[in-house]
């Protein structure tokens, strides 16, 4: 659906997006991630034509985004960062213009425009002038603009930034249920929800792709991962020694804390695959270490995130 | 062609529902009864050279309205597009820049010509009152319409430029009068040099502004500035177009 090649984009003096090639197929639900800064956005409006590259090609379903754009811009609802929309209209004046706009006519219009206003929970504030939406409001008349049309990829740059938990929850939902229908390329610095609706996800930082993998590869890519955290009341250094004694450990550290009532934690590096929490137990019963806490360290696409990009 | 219509359609509506252009055409609504009932109250005193139609469309004071009025109709156009990001939606959807471009343009025009009706009602009522005890100069009347058209064209050109050129709507507004003032004063040196200089008479026949609105409005009219005025507004319309593409491409 997506097929970008050597994408390039420069502005006065700094580089945005910098050789960027990557595909996405059809009904790929991708997340678009990167720190402030990184270029996805820049990336998202070459691909809506907005934005010229310096060099490299995009094509959408088949077309050139530059040469031919017209036709490429059918194919795709997209949501822009700021989700611009003219204030002075009502709502359901906007969404009928916006349809004329991408190409329905007659009764189309209607139905798809009561179709989106459905989705996206717009019915009851149709008739309200868009200036007095509450923020939650825009971003869903943002989205319902992108679908009308029904198109066969969305491109929605951080659709949920600014929205409650509850209304986040509903967007995402609502994205889940319309990852059926459509290809999806999604930007979002919330990573619970990537990790909740992208089967695959795209990591670019300061204009390239660092990582392109589904959710759980990555995580357990990251260096949390193969951890164990222990904690028991232990002298520090005979424990650390004797945790190391185990197979299937590769290092063992006690974590400097505050003097807890003789309590002390301890981070355990594994091998890769070994699992010796059995024997860790069998340990502290056999010394008389009490224990309390033992537990796999549940890498997250967070960490992820956070090693790529303040590798540098 | 369908595209364009439902640009131009919405441009309208959102002219008609910004505050802007009902104080506007509230204002000239006012200037323009001033200046026919003024015009009517001189014309009573002694006869005059002129005809009312010239008094009532070039009046003593129109040079003082007219150059404001352009950036008052134009600032908005880009430039609070591009001050609320809408381009960005509006330009991602299947549309062409030119089809923004003109549906915007145009709805400038027809908001133009809507200022303008009043006056022909004022004529109609008069005539209606008077019932041939005097007559109205037809030939002045269509020169004049005709002239304020096409000079109209092009200054709302001038001032769409200007509104292209910016995202704030009070250096819109200024730039727009500027080119217009610019425009006008080329003008006027063009005619004062060919008072002395025979050579620069063709010339001032082209680009003279002032003597062309007082000619057509005495019911000369005159090919070469409708020449002039339709290819500079074309040209400034360009212009326009490869300056929004521009600063897009750059931005
Ligand atoms: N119009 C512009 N002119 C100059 N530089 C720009 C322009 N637009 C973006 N940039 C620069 O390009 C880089 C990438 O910006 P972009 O908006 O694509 O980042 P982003 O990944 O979307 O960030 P965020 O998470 O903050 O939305 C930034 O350094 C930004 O300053
Ligand atoms: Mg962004």
């Amino acid at each position: 659906m997506i097929e970008v090649q050597h994408l390039t984009k420069r502005f006065v003096g700094r580089t945005a997006v910098d050789d960027l090639s990557f595909e996405v197929g059809k009904g790929e639900v991708v997340g678009f991630l990167g720190p402030n800064g990184a270029g996805k956005s820049t990336t998202m409006r070459m691909l809506t034509g907005y934005l010229p590259a310096t060099m490299g090609t995009a094509r959408v379903a088949g077309h050139d985004v530059f040469s031919d754009s017209i036709r490429a811009r059918r194919e795709i609802g997209y949501m822009p960062e700021s989700v611009p929309l003219y204030d002075e209209m009502r709502v359901v004046e906007y969404l009928n213009f916006r349809a004329a706009l991408k190409g329905l006519r007659g009764r189309a219009v209607k139905e798809n425009v009561g179709r989106v206003m459905d989705l996206t929970g717009l019915k009851d504030v149709q008739r309200k002038i868009v200036a007095s939406l509450s923020k939650g409001y825009r971003q869903r008349l943002g989205l319902a603009d992108a679908l009308v049309h029904r198109p066969r990829l969305l491109i929605l740059d951080e659709p949920t930034n600014g929205l409650d938990p509850n209304q986040i929850r509903q967007v995402r939902s609502l994205i889940a249920q319309l990852s059926t229908e459509h290809t999806i390329l999604i930007s979002t610095h919330i990573l619970t929800e990537v990790e909740m609706v992208c089967r695959r996800v795209i990591i670019i930082h300061r204009g390239k792709i660092r990582a392109d993998d589904t959710p759980e590869n990555l995580a357990r890519s990251s260096r949390s991962a193969g951890m164990l955290t222990v904690e028991m009341k232990a002298p520090a250094e005979e424990a650390t020694d004797a945790l190391q004694g185990l197979v299937g450990i590769r290092r063992a550290t006690a974590v400097p804390s505050a003097a807890n009532g003789g309590w002390q934690q301890f981070e355990v590096k594994l091998d890769t695959g070994a699992d010796p929490r059995e024997e860790i137990a069998e340990l502290t019963r056999g010394r008389g270490w009490p224990l309390r806490e033992l537990r796999a360290n549940q890498a997250t696409l967070e960490d992820v995130f956070v090693e790529i990009t303040q590798r540098d | 062609m369908r595209t364009f219509y439902i640009l131009l359609t919405k441009e309208l509506r959102s002219f008609f529902l910004s505050p802007v252009a009902w104080v506007v055409l509230a204002m000239f609504m006012a200037i323009c009864g001033l200046s026919f009932s003024w015009s009517i109250n001189i014309l009573r005193e002694k006869p005059q050279d002129q005809s009312i139609v010239q008094w009532t469309f070039v009046p003593v004071w129109f040079w003082l309205y007219y150059p404001f009025l352009f950036p008052l109709i134009t600032m908005r156009l880009f430039a609070e597009e591009q001050k609320l990001g809408t381009l960005e939606s509006l330009l991602t959807a299947p549309v062409r820049t030119w089809q923004v471009m003109l549906a915007k343009y145009f709805s400038a025009v027809i908001f133009y010509v809507v200022l303008w009706l009043p006056v022909l009602a004022y004529f109609g009522i008069l005539t209606w009152i008077l019932r041939g005890k005097v007559e109205i100069p037809q030939g002045a009347l269509v020169g004049s319409y005709l002239i304020l058209f096409i000079t109209g064209l092009f200054h709302l050109a001038l001032g769409s430029l200007a509104s292209a050129l910016t995202k704030n709507q009070i250096i819109a507004a200024i730039l727009g009068f500027a080119f217009i003032l610019l425009h006008f004063l080329i003008g006027v040196f063009v005619m004062q040099q060919a008072q002395d200089h025979q050579e620069f008479r063709p010339i001032m026949d082209y680009v003279a502004i002032k003597g062309h609105i007082e000619s057509f409005a005495s019911g000369l009219l005159d090919t070469r500035p409708m020449v002039y005025y339709t290819s500079g507004t074309l040209f400034i319309l360009m212009l326009t177009h490869q300056v929004l593409e521009y600063r897009r491409w750059k931005s």
